[in-house]
């Protein structure tokens, strides 16, 4: 038998992890700016550019440790001035490492005020087996103000053949306006054979996406113009949210899974803000 | 339990033969059907296993739960703020009806039997009813209510509704898949230590344990939406 040695979060051997932060502020005068930006490492920003002219604000995310492993804490905190519009997304993929027994752990909060948009559209999250994780994302919202977001996740490095049967994910998403719950969304994948190839759970599909925009009533109308654009129907889902409207994904392709969601994202665009979808040049280097 | 009469209640309240139109939803099931992806009581018994073990029902379960709690010791906004979290954590629109429908059907009946009795509700519990009413209730809400006011236990009142869930995707699925009457009764039977360990899990989820594996419900419901030719409505 071995003697139970109780290591200290000090001891060299064992890493507390990554403490990463950023904290961003943007507001609307004379077009959107970013009012503040503070980032701990590994989190970075790019400076903000404006392909849209000076109305939205795109901003770049990045992780330069290259990937989150067990015990990282990252916290993310956005908020919204009134009137302004930003786009976030992220630099690259994000990777999820297998757990080296502690848990992975992000924390985004988000306050979008009076009339103010947000859209989140970050890359994919690459998460691979035996990883250990767990994502909060709160949105609260102002009157008038509007989120729109997506996740798209791979379980496992497909291109090796992998498959996320050990480890556990858990994704919470929440937008809440004025103390009153608009959306949910508590997701949970415990990795193992049976929730990776049944039909209740992946049916044996690495990737899964959702793209949810809240702040608004939808009509049924938009919601069927929205499924018109379906691709195709088997791995794909559109529905309305209390205030708003939900898109899921689950299939084999995260590229295919982006392009759906950006053509969706191009429709409430265009017929809410008059205004095409614009994807951050970034995303074009796959 | 027998003595107080709570049995009686319970089997009122959990029977599938109660008129909140619980058998007119199949929870997705209808889509699966359709797509060939429910063919056999052994497909049927496995969707059943996985939403008992990580899928939606623990959510709206564990709701229950908490509502029971609130409503035991009156704590009335806690319970709407249960209300609220479950209507928006519903996954399609479809569900969100179906459970706000049959939660309307059951407040309507719970206050006429109430009405019926001698000792009547309570002032804040009457308006509660209102607000309710008003705002839209969720069956797993207003169930708890109905259980914690008739002294149903706690643990009798989650088996009761896991139980009575069961049975109605189990009759859902006699008549999709089809399979026979007694071959669903000899699932619900096998079931019973299945509901049993999850109504002990639910009993215990903290609320940052409140998390479901959703894709297949959220996929089979979101199409259903759209089924061309259909017997249920979710």
């Amino acid at each position: 038998m071995y003697a139970v040695i109780t290591v200290p979060l000090s001891s060299p051997s064992i890493s507390p992890g990554w403490q990463g932060k950023l904290q961003l502020r943007y507001g609307c005068q004379d077009g959107t700016k970013v009012q503040y930006c503070r980032a701990q490492a590994p989190l970075k920003v790019q400076r903000p550019f404006y392909p849209e002219g000076p109305q939205v604000c795109h901003s770049v995310m990045l992780h330069t440790a290259g990937g989150v492993v067990g015990g990282d804490r990252l916290a993310i905190d956005v908020q919204l001035r009134p009137h302004s519009h930003v786009l976030l997304t992220t630099a690259a993929a994000n990777k999820i490492y297998r757990s080296n027994g502690l848990e992975a752990q992000q924390d985004v909060l988000i306050h979008v005020e009076p009339d103010a948009l947000l859209e989140w559209l970050p890359q994919e999250t690459i998460v691979f087996n035996q990883a250990v994780y767990r994502q909060n994302l709160r949105v609260e919202l102002s009157p008038g103000a509007s989120w729109l977001g997506w996740e798209i996740t791979r379980f496992g490095r497909s291109a090796r053949n992998e498959q996320f049967v050990d480890g556990n994910w858990r994704s919470q998403t929440e937008v809440w306006q004025q103390g009153r719950p608009l959306w949910i969304d508590r997701q949970w994948l415990p990795g193992c054979l049976e929730t990776w190839s049944s039909p209740h759970g992946l049916a044996g599909c690495p990737v899964v996406g959702s793209f949810a925009w809240v702040g608004q009533a939808v009509t049924a109308d938009f919601v069927t113009q929205v499924r018109q654009l379906g691709a195709e129907p088997q791995g794909v889902g559109v529905t309305r949210l209390q205030q708003g409207l939900l898109c899921r994904y689950r299939g084999h392709s995260s590229l295919e899974a982006r392009q759906w969601f950006t053509q969706v994202w191009n429709l409430i665009r265009s017929a809410t803000w008059n205004r095409p979808a614009c994807p951050p040049r970034v995303w074009q280097i796959f | 339990m027998n003595r107080d009469g709570s049995i009686l209640r319970l089997l009122q309240l959990a029977s599938p033969a109660l008129p909140v139109g619980a058998y007119s939803y199949s929870e997705g099931l209808e889509e699966l059907a359709e797509r060939q992806l429910l063919t056999s009581k052994t497909d049927l018994e496995r969707w059943i296993i996985q939403e008992l073990t990580y899928g939606s029902i623990s959510l709206e379960a564990a709701t229950m739960v908490r509502c029971y709690y609130a409503a035991d010791t009156q704590d009335w906004e806690r319970l709407k703020y249960w209300n609220a979290w479950l209507t928006a954590a519903r996954e399609t629109e479809e569900l969100r009806s179906q459970s706000l429908q049959m939660g309307q059907s059951l407040l309507r009946l719970f206050r006429d039997m109430e009405l019926g009795r001698e000792d009547s509700l309570p002032h804040s519990q009457t308006q509660l009813l209102t607000e309710l009413k008003q705002g839209g209730c969720n069956f797993a809400v207003i169930y708890s209510l109905a259980a914690a006011n008739w002294q149903i236990n706690l643990r009798d009142a989650l088996l009761g509704y896991l139980q009575s869930w069961a049975t109605n995707l189990i009759n859902a699925g006699i008549k999709l898949i089809p399979i026979g009457q007694t071959a669903g009764q000899l699932m619900l039977f096998e079931l019973q230590p299945t509901l049993e360990q999850a109504a002990q899990k639910i009993r215990n989820l903290e609320d940052d344990d409140l998390n479901s594996c959703g894709w297949g419900l959220a996929l089979a419901s979101m199409a259903h939406e759209t089924q061309y030719s259909r017997l249920f409505r979710s």
